[in-house]
C-alpha cells in the first residue's frame, strides 16, 4: 500500500548542521549515576578511574545523547500530527568520555518516512548526531527516531 | 564480578535487575537532563495536554537503565553499541524488570551481542534493544 506523502523541509536531508556544544561535569556524572543506579567504580570514583589508566572520571556513554536534546536542530517544518514521542535510539561509542570533556555535536536529518497501521498514519523523523570531544576525536554517534501521529 | 570473553557463551543471561522510576527520580533525571520542571515526564497535566494518559518515564532514561544493565555485568565491559526501540510508554512508580541474553559471539572481532529488555513486572514488554560490547580476554 502506498504511504501518504507528508510535507517537510526536504532541503535538510543529508546535510550536516553544527548543533552546539556542552561540557560534561563531574557533578552531572555523579547525579546521573545516582539516579540510574550505576555501580561501576569507573563512573563513581575518580581515583579508581585514574588507577585503571583513565585521565579522569569516566562518563557513562549514554550521557552524550542525554544532552543532545538541548542542541540546536533545524526545524523540519513537518506539516503533520500533534502527538510526538521518542520511538527509538541507537548509540555507538568510539572513544571514552570523561568528566570535564567539552563535546561538540553536529546533526543531520537522516530520514523522514511514514507508516500506516490500525491506529492511522505515523511519521518517523530520524536524526543522526555526531559527537566530537575537545581533542577532535569522534566519541559517539547517536541516531534517534521520533514518531509523530495524528 | 569480572567476566572474560572466553567464558561467555550464547544463551548466557544478563540480569535480571529490578528498578522503579519514581516520580522523584524522573524529576531528578530531568534536572540533570536540563528539562524544565513541568513537562510530559514530570506533570500529569502536561502529559495529558500532549495526549498521553499520565506522566511518562523519558525514553532515554529507560535506555540508560538498559545500558547500566549491560555495563554492570562486568566492571571491564565496554559497551560499544546500544540500539533500542520504545514499544510502549513506561509508567512511573512501577516495578521494572531489566534483563538480557547473549545472542552472538564474534571471535574475530572480539565482540559480544545481546538482546536486552525492559519489562513491567507483569511481563508487558516496554523497551527492547540490542547491545554490542567487548570483554577482556583471559590471556591479555
Amino acid at each position: 500500500m502506498a504511504q501518504p506523502t507528508v510535507e517537510f523541509d526536504r532541503s535538510l536531508l543529508g546535510k550536516d548542521f553544527p548543533a552546539g556544544s556542552f561540557t560534561i561535569t563531574k557533578e552531572q556524572v555523579l547525579a546521573y549515576c545516582r539516579i540510574i543506579g550505576e555501580t561501576n567504580p569507573l563512573y563513581l570514583d575518580e581515583q579508581e578511574a585514574r588507577r585503571r589508566g583513565h585521565p579522569a572520571l569516566l562518563a557513562p556513554p549514554l550521557m552524550c545523547p542525554l544532552f543532545a536534546r538541548d542542541l540546536d536542530r533545524p526545524q523540519v517544518k513537518l506539516n503533520f500530527g500533534r502527538m510526538r514521542m521518542h520511538a527509538g535510539q541507537a548509540l555507538e561509542s568510539f572513544h571514552p568520555i570523561y568528566a570535564g570533556d567539552t563535546i561538540t555535536a553536529s546533526v543531520h536529518l537522516a530520514d523522514v518516512y511514514t507508516k500506516t497501521g490500525r491506529s492511522g498514519t505515523m511519521v518517523f523523523i530520524v536524526w543522526e548526531t555526531v559527537f566530537v570531544n575537545q581533542q577532535g576525536e569522534r566519541v559517539a554517534v547517536s541516531r534517534d527516531s521520533h514518531m509523530v501521529r495524528e | 564480578m569480572e567476566r572474560y570473553f572466553e567464558d561467555v557463551d550464547l544463551g548466557d543471561l544478563i540480569g535480571p535487575v529490578e528498578r522503579v522510576a519514581t516520580d522523584a527520580q524522573v524529576l531528578d533525571f530531568c534536572k540533570v537532563w536540563g528539562m524544565a520542571a513541568s513537562n510530559r515526564f514530570t506533570s500529569r497535566e502536561v502529559a495529558q495536554r500532549e495526549g498521553f494518559p499520565d506522566a511518562i518515564v523519558p525514553g532515554i532514561m529507560g535506555m540508560a537503565f538498559l545500558a547500566e544493565l549491560v555495563t554492570r555485568w562486568s566492571p571491564s565491559l565496554e559497551l560499544k553499541k546500544l540500539d533500542v526501540i520504545f514499544r510502549q510508554l513506561v509508567p512511573h512508580n512501577r516495578l521494572l524488570k531489566l534483563h538480557g541474553v547473549v545472542t552472538d559471539k564474534d571471535e574475530e572481532m572480539g565482540l559480544l551481542e545481546a538482546d536486552v529488555y525492559l519489562d513491567l513486572s507483569d511481563g508487558d514488554r516496554m523497551v527492547t534493544g540490542k547491545a554490542v560490547f567487548s570483554l577482556p580476554h583471559r590471556e591479555g
